[in-house]
């Protein structure tokens, strides 16, 4: 395993041959990063207040105007053709019709030129027309909230998406519509909300259907599924306790309000005018503070009003019992990083007193904690594990008072550390932060769901914790899978700072050690593995000498993933992961961080969503949702690859065919480059005779319709294996092109050779025996992409049999003209070939005789071992799909097992947790060997059997157990 | 997708009204193309097919190949090498000297038995062998325009070295013409002379479009190195027949060209005395010459190799549909058989 992905990488990628950049040096290590700083391509030295040293040489750099076409008017010309006769068969093309204007060449000048001139400006349109307006419409990957659909920005790439085995994502940002819903809190050491999230419906829908379809008596317990309009976006909590303002009546008021004022107050965010008149839109830096602010709004803290130091707030107020509005200046804002995990705004309140609010990832805020500030932190963490179980990123809220004159010192102290230049600002900045971030008294926390994507199955997470359970929510983990983790504490007693990485990285080796090991025992030869990495351990493992043995384990695993990665980082792994395994990769994100991804991988997919349009313009597909990546990758990509790889073979083969019959004639010429066929039936084959057909071929061709595609996602380990392309294939095209064309020729001389081939007594010439075997091979050609095609519509048809009509009719309209054009070829057709017998029955046998082998092979392929696509094809036609439903769903179910992709299987997943717990539970409280039933058990049973309910009625569950 | 058009909604149901004509202006439109849902019959190979094809095939060619084979077999051929045996015997081992030498050579004598009742027309081929009449350069040297055209008699540059004599130009320039066959044969049947018909012998396309009526030799072999025939300049190229014939190019180095016809039958037995004016040089490449009377059939000349190929085809074919239904008979395999998929068969399979 290793030996050989050595290989691959070690070899040179000949497919790169077509752009010369096999011959490039690769890629230099990234390590001497630093002494590239300040040179030219790498990084700017910008200085302040001096424009005119920018406009001298070493700093004169090409201004920030971005182009989204890659030519204008005036370049179009010389980039475009610079473009075309930058590939290699091109300008080997075009060194070909050069020399044909020499005396040398055995072809006219005109049969090169024309068609090169075809092929180039033909290309050139295209260009234009792409760079122009780049689409692909299919209206199923159309996103109607955002009136955007799928455009691909790159041409080329499109067989790589059948290919994809390894796909990086970005971590929730791209995989989540960036849409957060406030769906659970947790104040003062109560719960609040709780609510189906999407997963459970979708289980308990599945749970539905299935229940349906094996007992058909239960049909009318059906109860519709829980699609509820949320009225308001990002809000989606049900809590009577909290909802209308009933939480005035709440014992613990104050804590609850300083929850919302923290809500309120402690975030970037500024209200828009909405029409609406009572309620507010708002806009902010993260889609999460959006949906406090609204959450806040809903509950009667409606943050109003903004300005450089106010901030005004209309308070619902417990003891008055109205609205109130009141102003909080705002003294500081301690910002968010993500190395902070925290931010905190210093409010003084309209009567002077002074909070620090914060809010903060929950391990960050619980360690600056006061000791008095504890009392609920018990309950909070339970509910927090919860939160995380459930895939709900979470947030801790707390606060502290602050004497002002406390205040007035910490803030000499920060403004200080905030007016100072140089690179220990922000040292000194995080110093006075963590000066009054602490003794800080927690509220309780926020759960939000990061609204998942329709049809995910990769995330990463901030905590390593909610990573693994939204890994399993996604499938991307699985129960049957042993994981890993892998992760270095930084002991930050030891002051030296390289001391501390080298034991980290002995620590990490050996980590990696044992877990390779363990991967390549017999026993798990079989067993799905999975990586966990945090951030720290990444930071390690990438560095070049452990990046070997961090990879050989990091491939071997179904599925990795990284928390708390940096953009570069990001771009570092992608690079490491393609080059590593020399297969395709594909990098998926939405942000301005995640372009250096885009743009490594290769394939890189950017999601026009609400990020803006960085990653947009560095991919090379642009989606408007993430779950189209799934219709991407499984239908189009699978087509593409399946087409491309088809119609690649079949243009070997056909130009096979055709060349070898020119090569043969040349054993009977004594290799004095006498050309069998006339220039023009040259320069027809490939541009106009047999064109038509293989564009039909490598556009609407479909090996399965794309629902099945969906159904069936083993299909697309086709293109991760490549076996539609593969050396095998290659070759056994190549032998079927040789054999074909022999076949063609040697009948064709046998069958005219010496004697008379008409009963005129006639005997062929040249011209004879050239268009005759011409005819056999448009025939064969024609009538071999015919047995390739599995799908014809009237398309195919047309282009198929109309090439061989063409034939024909070219040869009459060629013969027609006078001879001084036709040569040769005059009156070919009309007067000698037409009319003789031999020349039908010849091209009879000879099309039937080169077509047998390649039947042959098929018919024995498909009888003894047929391929998925075989089989599927197969019970389309018999419908079996229809009369045979369970079997069709029941592989169905087989064909996601070994890969696992999408949302049902996250659904599988789901279905099977809550199975497995009811019968836990059931046990639990049933089996008289065990413990007395407890209420609390049994309470909990009874919630569990509440969600399922709800959504199917599940009285037939209880009779009669799952099995 | 078979049959869902509309693409299952899921913006919020809000804000339908407002943005809906906006939502369609960009939203791809809807056509059965560019969706790819275009009808589409996909063939499958079942079984049934197989051997239906295979079993068609063998009943179409089998037929085909005897009624070739026997049409082959209809048509009677004498063939009589005769480029050793007419060089006299003192000159054998001198050949190449004695062809090469200039003046009258005495004709040679041939006989030849009629194996068979042969029906008019009967075709008088001369065959040549290992003489590369498609080799490039010798394929190039000549200029039809000239041939066609009495104006462009100067358009030599391709006929190198046939180009020109210090009178001007050559008609017909080139290699080719250069290198006309010039034996020449007379039939005579208990020397009751038999008449050879030398019209007709070349396409009509070529006499009428690409040699000219008005074009008459000139020049021609008047160079120190003879190639073979004179013509004679007083009649046009258009009906110098045996250059016509020559001057299409044949594409194997093992050719016939018609010399004539006789168009009168001839019977079983009947002894042919050919009068054989030996004077093309094929010595000097070890060329075989030979005299070939020929009848014809629909088909053409005698040639085995069609209906051969037609019935080994149809054989092939009638076979391979019995070892197919032999197979499906005993070994059936179930049409979209589950147990055939990859993840059925090795369940380990990664």
């Amino acid at each position: 395993m290793r030996e050989s992905s050595r290989r691959t990488k070690r070899k040179i990628r000949w497919s790169k041959l077509y752009t010369f950049s096999c011959f490039r040096p690769p890629n230099a290590d990234p390590d001497p990063i630093k002494s590239l700083i300040g040179r030219p391509g790498f990084s700017r030295v910008v200085f302040c207040n001096k424009p005119h040293l920018h406009r001298m040489k070493p700093h004169k750099y090409p201004t920030n105007y971005v182009s989204t076409t890659k030519y204008n008017v005036v370049t179009f010309l010389p980039r475009s053709l610079f473009e075309q006769f930058r590939r290699v068969a091109n300008l080997y093309f075009l060194l070909a019709a050069v020399l044909s204007l020499t005396s040398l060449s055995p072809f006219t000048p005109p049969s090169l030129i024309i068609p090169l001139v075809f092929v180039v400006g033909i290309s050139m349109l295209k260009e234009a027309v792409e760079d122009w307006h780049r689409f692909l419409q299919d209206i199923q990957m159309f996103d109607e909230a955002t009136c955007q659909s799928v455009r691909a920005r790159t041409s080329n790439l499109n067989e790589e998406l059948g290919q994809v085995s390894i796909i990086l994502s970005d971590k929730t940002g791209t995989l989540t519509c960036n849409q957060m819903e406030f769906r659970k809190c947790s104040i003062a050491g109560v719960s609040y909300g709780g609510d189906l999230n999407e997963v459970d419906l979708a289980a308990s829908h599945r749970m539905n259907s299935d229940m349906v379809a094996c007992s058909p008596n239960l049909k009318n317990l059906k109860i519709p599924d829980a699609h509820r309009e949320y009225s308001i976006k990002g809000f989606n909590f049900r809590d009577d306790r909290l909802m209308d303002g009933r939480w005035t009546c709440n014992s613990n008021v104050y804590d609850i309000t300083m929850f919302f004022r923290v809500m309120a107050l402690c975030h970037t965010g500024i209200p828009i005018e909405d029409d609406q008149a009572d309620k507010l839109k708002f806009e902010a830096e993260s889609p999460e503070e959006v949906a406090f602010l609204i959450t806040s709004q809903e509950l009667g803290f409606q943050f109003c009003k903004r300005t450089q130091s106010v901030m005004v707030l209309k308070e619902l107020d417990p003891d008055l019992g109205g609205i109130v509005k009141r102003e909080y200046k705002l003294l500081n804002l301690l910002e968010f990083s993500s190395s902070r995990k925290r931010m905190s705004v210093i409010v003084s309140t309209e009567d002077g007193q002074i909070f620090l609010l914060c809010k903060g990832a929950d391990s960050i805020i619980f360690e600056r904690l006061a000791d008095n500030g504890r009392s609920y932190q018990e309950a909070t963490s339970l509910h927090l594990s919860c939160y995380a179980e459930d895939g709900f990123r979470t947030l801790a809220f707390a606060y502290r008072r602050v004497e002002r004159a406390d205040y007035e010192h910490w803030n000499s102290i920060f403004m200080k550390a905030k007016t100072t230049v140089g690179p220990e600002r922000d040292e000194l900045l995080e110093s006075a932060s963590e000066m009054i971030e602490k003794d800080m008294i927690l509220l309780g926390v926020a759960a939000v769901e990061d609204k998942l994507q329709k049809g995910i199955w990769l995330l990463t997470g901030d905590k390593k914790e909610t990573a693994i359970n939204i890994g399993f929510a996604c499938s991307l983990l699985r129960q049957d899978m042993r994981q890993f983790h892998l992760s270095s504490v930084m002991d930050s007693g030891c002051s030296n700072q390289s001391e501390v990485i080298l034991v980290a990285k002995k620590a990490l080796v050996s980590q990696i050690k044992s877990f390779s090991q363990e991967i390549n025992e017999e026993h798990n030869k079989h067993m799905p593995f999975a990586l966990v990495v945090d951030g720290q351990a990444l930071e390690i493992g990438l560095r070049s000498d452990v990046k070997d043995q961090f990879l050989q384990l990091a491939v071997e695993c179904a599925s990795v993933i990284c928390c708390r990665v940096s953009p570069k980082q990001k771009a570092l792994i992608t690079r490491l992961v393609k080059e590593f395994t020399g297969k395709t990769t594909l990098a998926i994100g939405d942000g301005a961080n995640d372009v250096g991804m885009i743009q490594e991988a290769d394939i890189g997919v950017g999601i026009s969503g609400l990020e803006g349009m960085q990653a947009v313009m560095a991919s090379d597909f642009s989606l408007p949702q993430f779950r189209f990546l799934e219709r991407l990758l499984m239908v189009h990509g699978h087509w593409c690859y399946n087409r491309i790889s088809k119609m690649i073979l079949y243009f070997i083969y056909k130009n096979i065919v055709f060349g070898l019959t020119l090569f043969f004639y040349e054993f009977y010429t004594s290799f004095s480059g006498q050309v069998l066929y006339d220039d023009w039936y040259m320069t027809a084959f490939n541009v106009l005779l047999t064109s038509l057909p293989v564009i039909s071929l490598g556009v609407l061709e479909q090996d399965v319709p794309s629902d099945v595609c969906h159904q069936f996602p083993a299909l697309y380990k086709q293109g991760q294996r490549g076996i539609c392309f593969s050396w095998k294939r290659i070759i056994g095209w190549i032998l079927n092109g040789a054999v074909a064309s022999l076949i063609i020729f040697l009948s064709t001389i046998h069958a005219l050779s010496t004697v008379a081939f008409l009963g005129k007594g006639k005997v062929a010439d040249i011209a004879h025996l050239g268009t005759i075997t011409y005819t056999c091979v448009i025939w064969t050609v024609n009538c071999q992409i015919a047995l390739i095609i599995s799908h014809f519509t009237w398309i195919q048809h047309l282009f198929i049999w109309g090439s061989i009509l063409l034939w024909y009719i070219f040869l009459l309209a060629y013969g027609a003209l006078p001879p001084s054009y036709s040569h040769t070829g005059f009156q070919v057709l009309t007067e000698a070939i037409g009319g003789a017998p031999s020349f039908w029955i010849i091209t009879l046998l000879v099309v039937v005789a080169s077509l047998l082998p390649y039947f042959i092979y098929m018919v024995l392929q498909r009888t003894f071992y047929p391929l998925d696509d075989h089989v599927i094809q197969e019970m389309k036609h018999c419908k079996k799909d229809i009369f045979d439903k369970p079997m069709w769903l029941r592989e169905q179910q087989n064909s996601k097992r070994t890969t696992q992709v999408g949302f049902s299987a996250r659904v599988d997943v789901k279905i099977h947790h809550l199975k497995e717990a009811i019968q836990q539970r059931r046990e639990s409280i049933y089996n008289p060997t065990q413990r007395c039933p407890s209420p609390v058990a049994f309470w909990s049973l009874l919630s569990l059997l509440g969600k399922l309910v709800q959504t199917q009625g599940t009285a037939h569950e209880l009779d009669h157990p799952p099995t | 997708m078979s049959s869902t058009a509309v693409p299952s909604s899921s913006g919020a149901p809000g804000s339908a009204e407002a943005s809906a004509v906006r939502r369609n202006s960009k939203r791809p439109k809807y056509s059965k193309f560019t969706q790819q849902e275009l009808p589409a019959c996909k063939p499958i190979l079942t079984p049934r097919w197989v051997i239906s094809a295979f079993m068609l095939v063998s009943i179409v060619f089998i037929p085909i190949g005897v009624a070739s084979l026997f049409a082959s077999r209809d048509v009677v051929e004498i063939i009589d090498r005769y480029d050793h045996e007419c060089i006299p015997v003192a000159n054998r081992s001198k050949e190449l000297q004695y062809i090469q030498t200039p003046g009258p050579r005495p004709s040679c004598i041939r006989t030849l038995t009629v194996p068979k009742r042969m029906k008019q027309p009967i075709y008088v081929y001369y065959q040549l062998d290992n003489f590369y009449q498609n080799h490039r350069r010798y394929v190039k040297s000549r200029s039809d325009q000239q041939l066609r055209d009495n104006s462009s008699a100067d358009e030599v540059s391709d006929c190198k070295p046939e180009d020109s004599t210090s009178n001007g130009s050559i008609v017909p320039c080139g290699l080719i013409a250069w290198s006309l066959f010039n034996d020449t044969y007379g039939f005579s049947i208990n020397n009751a002379p038999l008449n050879v018909n030398k019209k007709g012998i070349s396409w009509k396309s070529d006499r009428e479009h690409k040699f000219g009526k008005d074009v008459y030799p000139k020049n021609f072999q008047s160079g120190g190195l003879i190639g073979g025939a004179k013509l004679d300049s007083s009649i046009p190229l258009s009906e110098q027949e045996d250059l016509i014939v020559w001057m299409r190019t044949a594409a194997l180095p093992t050719f016939r060209k018609l010399y004539g016809k006789i168009e009168q039958d001839l019977e079983e037995n009947q002894v042919i005395n050919v009068t054989l004016g030996n004077n093309y040089n094929t010595y000097s490449f070890n060329g075989k010459k030979k005299l070939v009377l020929s009848t014809t059939s629909w088909l053409g000349g005698k040639n085995d190799f069609l209906g051969i190929a037609y019935l080994t085809v149809g054989g092939l074919c009638f076979f391979l549909a019995m070892a197919f239904t032999i197979v499906y008979l005993v070994k059936p395999r179930q049409l979209g058989d589950p147990s055939y998929l990859s993840w059925n068969r090795n369940p380990s399979w990664q």
